[in-house]
């Protein structure tokens, strides 16, 4: 949990995040300027999280990735420069997201975060992890859960996306518009539609539990509860399965390169991911897999965007959360909220 | 860029991204994010235009920008910083007002499509028309706060922007300005008045000394009450406000006193108004309250001078040092010309500031922060980044279809702060949204019906405040229907004697039509006469589009004492959060009608509006 900066903020901050604080207020500014936040992966969606962040004035940022510059990294990538093709990922991208607020504290680690010991991850609030095969994403949960540090993990596949949170046991303020007769009495008639109604505000705390990313994977749709919600739920959860089980099993996402023969491959993976979950195959149909290449400028402003909001409502402890799926389906422009797992 | 590399796309997409000339009518928050967007994407041929500059406040969410850029051109230097995302791309950037004449039909026929990313209803209704002139699609867009919308306008296929009314500007009779106010906003409106009496422009309409013609008052008191309470200002009364001042040379004691005191006793002096309400008390400039109003000072509150509650002692004095400044300022001006209200401008925002809160304290009204003032007075609406990406990511994905000629797939999309009952946050309507057949901007017949008073009306005033600033044109032409009388001539001087000529002294009466026609624009209007006499609340004119929603006229549709949007970056929200408001009843029934239905629990909400330095018109 971030705690509430004791110092106040200064004119400077106060001028810069003007029309921020407008919007969620002095103490949610407070507790995002006391935040230190560890992304994960930097590539086009990373990039757009990474953005949102330091522009919204929290304490630090470490961005982590062991990978190097792509050409398809120039997709939707633009805090790295075209000319740095083959340079570290992390550190490529350290000079353009440090311009975009100099009030941040911005560092890149190029590590893998596999090599990382437990201890490393006490250092942040929150850990955002996205381009990493499943099994890494659910280790990093688990470790995160020990630290009591939030999770959040995503991806961008083309024009599809996801985001996953666990925040454990979150406590959350929210907001409620009240609406009462101005010139009340005791016993009055509710007020008519033209009586003058006072507008105003009441701060209401709720309790929110999440569940680890192993329990989402891990739902039997043959049980009762889950196959009957199977009919009406939307195709993105077992995309997002399909291109998953891709990255573990070639360690790699399905590549413009190789379109035509990776095309083929998501069918096969489709086909053995949703015979071992018991779903029916043509939940995810052939046509879905043209557009799951690289990752599309648009689609990682709509998902990053959606991601950063997250991260700044679970730092603020403000407004109900995610909880715990969110995806972006690109055949009608449709962003959804799924709880799976529960 | 996406395009450019092998089997990220589809062939087809490739080719019209790599094809298409775009135009991005704004640089701000939208903006911005918009350029990213195309350019990544691959797209090659973008042109952006925006008037504005960069400040401070933009730096939170207009990324492109850093904080050496401030005071430059936001489109010169998006364009900088595009480029460096992708230096194969070619913008073209322009510092200058999409409504100015060179973008004209034939500027716009250029582009195979336009996307808004503006901040304020002038100017979107200005592209909406040049788009449907030139036959562009348009995707418009607005942000406020957590929510946005993305919609698609093409002419016959599509709802333009102008399709449906307008929620009109929030506005506040006259009297209730000058004489009784009930609440913060009514001061702050005063205060602005206030300030263009003194220092501004000052409309008669904003007179903001006690209004004797008040109803409420039933006139007795008036005139003797003036009588009685005439000391040394007994014969002020009908000299101008800025004559008064100039002639005290802004002396801030001597204000004070008239503003405070003298005037807030003639006020008490109309015992009418007094009867149910808790009468104003005057305050001596020399004995005023050290104490902050309501709640003592807390140890919680924010050492921030900005969230700081002031003394009545403490206004006063902001109040003396700020009118000091503007003083100096309006006086250091060329003869004639007159201070121009800014809420970036410290002394024209404390002088609003303090005024409000010394007016708020005489009327028993709560005060406000300096903070929250800016809000209300600048009709600032928030911003934030996230919001603004996913908008902007929404508007380029419309591109994508707009331009393989997929327009059935793009349907408006609202973008809302909580999931509606199918646990959808960004949230595409079913159907397209058919325009309105009796739109006076898209459909075949322009039409609408003009309410006004024709014996007190002036060309003038149908020029300005009904061509100009209600329906937006920019140089109309005006002929009486079946005469041929040239009213108003768009070429410069041409009808000059016409200007303070009421309207029934060319013979325009009830039932007369007159054709406008507006070139800039290339938008033609027929507008039928409806006779309506004055009303006593100041009523001046209606437009209505359509000769069924025809109605009695309400009380709140005046412009008597508009806090209305004047600065060009003013703008304009409509949002309707749930349970929140009801929309205007048109609206409403229109909106239904199309087809959302998310049951009760959560109604649509329409925005218009954006982002950046926006506003929420009070």
């Amino acid at each position: 949990m971030v705690e509430i900066s004791a110092t106040e903020l200064t004119e400077d901050e106060a001028e810069l995040y003007d029309r921020q604080i407008r919007l969620w207020g002095l103490d949610s500014q407070k507790r995002l300027r006391n935040a230190k936040i560890l992304l994960i992966g930097m590539q086009g969606f990373g990039a757009e999280i990474c953005k949102n962040i330091i522009l919204a004035g929290v304490k630090s940022i470490t961005l982590l990735d062991s990978g190097v510059v792509t050409n398809e990294d120039a997709c939707s990538q633009f805090l790295i420069s075209r000319n740095q093709l083959g340079e570290n990922r992390a550190e490529a991208s350290l000079s353009r997201a440090q311009q975009l607020n100099p009030m941040v504290q911005v560092t890149a680690d190029s590590e893998d975060i596999s090599d990382k010991p437990y201890s490393f991850y006490g250092k942040f609030d929150v850990i955002c992890a996205t381009g990493c095969p499943v099994e890494q994403l659910i280790a990093i949960n688990q470790t995160c859960r020990g630290h009591n540090i939030k999770f959040f993990c995503g991806d961008v596949f083309g024009m599809f996306g996801y985001t996953f949170a666990d925040l454990q046991i979150h406590e959350y303020a929210e907001e409620i518009a009240t609406h009462k007769p101005a010139t009340t009495q005791e016993g009055d008639e509710p007020a008519t539609k033209k009586a003058k109604i006072e507008h105003g505000k009441r701060t209401v705390k709720h309790t929110a539990t999440f569940v680890p990313l192993q329990d989402v994977l891990d739902i039997d749709w043959s049980s009762e509860a889950y196959a009957k919600r199977l009919a009406k739920l939307d195709s993105s959860y077992f995309l997002m399965r399909v291109l998953l089980s891709f990255r573990s099993k070639h360690e790699r996402d399905p590549s413009p390169k190789s379109r035509q023969e990776d095309t083929e491959e998501l069918c096969k993976v489709r086909d053995d991911v949703l015979a071992s979950l018991g779903v029916p195959v043509e939940k995810v149909p052939d046509d879905m897999f043209r557009n799951v290449f690289g990752e599309v400028s648009p689609v990682c402003a709509i998902v990053g965007g959606v991601m950063a909001q997250e991260i700044i409502k679970a730092v603020s402890q403000k407004e109900l959360p995610h909880n715990n799926l969110f995806f972006f389906n690109p055949t009608k422009n449709v962003g959804f909220i799924d709880c799976l797992g529960n | 860029m996406a395009a450019s590399i092998d089997g990220v796309f589809e062939a087809g997409l490739k080719s019209a991204i790599e094809a298409a000339k775009v135009l991005v009518v704004g640089a701000g928050g939208i903006g911005c994010e918009l350029l990213k967007n195309l350019v990544l994407s691959g797209f090659k041929d973008i042109e952006i235009i925006d008037l504005d500059t960069i400040d401070v406040s933009n730096l939170n969410r207009q990324f492109l920008f850093h904080k050496q850029h401030v005071g430059k051109s936001k489109a010169a230097v998006a364009r900088e910083s595009a480029l460096r995302l992708n230096p194969n791309a070619c913008i073209k950037a322009y510092h200058d007002s999409i409504t100015n004449s060179p973008y004209g039909v034939n500027f716009f026929k250029r582009f195979s499509l336009v996307m808004n990313a503006l901040d304020n209803r002038a100017a979107r209704n200005h592209v909406n028309r040049m788009c449907l002139a030139a036959q562009v699609p348009l995707i418009e867009s607005g942000t406020a706060g957590y929510v946005g919308q993305v919609e698609l306008v093409k002419k016959g296929l599509t709802q333009c922007y102008e399709c449906l009314p307008k929620a009109p500007q929030q506005t506040f009779p006259g009297c209730t300005i000058r004489n009784t106010p009930s609440e913060p906003i009514h001061c702050i409106v005063w205060a602005k008045h206030l300030f263009n009496q003194l220092f501004g422009d000052d409309d008669p309409d904003e007179d903001v000394s006690p209004d004797t013609a008040d109803p409420e008052a039933a006139g007795d008191a008036g005139e003797d009450a003036l009588k009685s309470h005439s000391n040394e200002k007994g014969n002020v009364e009908r000299v101008s406000t800025r004559s008064w001042a100039q002639s005290c040379k802004y002396d801030p004691e001597k204000l004070f006193q008239k503003l405070f005191h003298d005037d807030i006793k003639y006020l008490l002096s109309m015992d009418n108004l007094w009867k149910k309400r808790r009468p104003p008390t005057p305050l001596l400039w020399g004995s005023l309250p050290d104490a902050v109003a309501g709640s003592s000072r807390n140890a919680k509150e924010s050492g921030l001078r900005d969230q700081k509650s002031w003394s009545i002692a403490e206004c006063a004095q902001i109040f003396a040092d700020s009118c000091r400044n503007l003083k100096n300022q309006y006086e250091s001006l060329k003869e004639g010309d007159h201070l121009v209200w800014d809420k970036d401008d410290k002394s024209s925002m404390d002088f609003v500031a303090s005024c409000a809160n010394i007016r708020a304290h005489i009327f028993g009204i709560p005060q406000k922060t300096h903070f929250d003032i800016k809000s209300m007075a600048g009709n600032i609406v928030p911003a934030i980044a996230t919001t603004n990406a996913i908008i902007a990511g929404v508007v380029v994905l419309q591109a994508f279809s707009v331009l393989q000629n997929n327009l059935k797939s793009c349907q408006t999309v609202y973008l809302r702060s909580k999931p509606t009952s199918r646990n959808q946050v960004i949230v595409p309507e079913k159907l397209l949204t058919r325009p309105n057949p009796k739109c006076y901007v898209c459909s075949t017949n322009n039409e609408v019906i003009l309410c006004l008073d024709v014996n007190s009306m002036t060309v003038k005033d149908l020029q300005e405040e009904v061509l100009i600033k209600t329906l937006n044109m920019v140089e109309p032409d005006v002929i009486l229907d079946g005469k041929g009388t040239i009213i108003i001539s768009s070429e410069e001087g041409e009808t000059a004697e016409n200007n303070p000529k009421k309207l029934c002294e060319f013979g325009i009466t009830d039932g007369s039509i007159l054709k406008v026609d507006d070139y800039q624009q290339s938008y033609k209007l027929s507008v039928t006469i409806n006779q309506r006499s004055v009303s006593k609340d100041g009523y001046d004119f209606e437009v209505v589009g359509d000769i069924s929603q025809l109605k009695p006229q309400e009380d709140d549709t005046t412009n008597s004492a508009a806090n209305g949007p004047s600065d060009q970056d003013d703008d304009y929200l409509e949002i309707v959060e749930e349970e929140d408001i009801t929309l205007p009843d048109i609206e409403s029934k229109k909106r239904k009608s199309v087809g959302e239905t998310e049951g009760g629990i959560s109604k649509k909400r329409r925005i218009e509006d954006d982002d950046d330095d926006d506003v929420v018109i009070i």
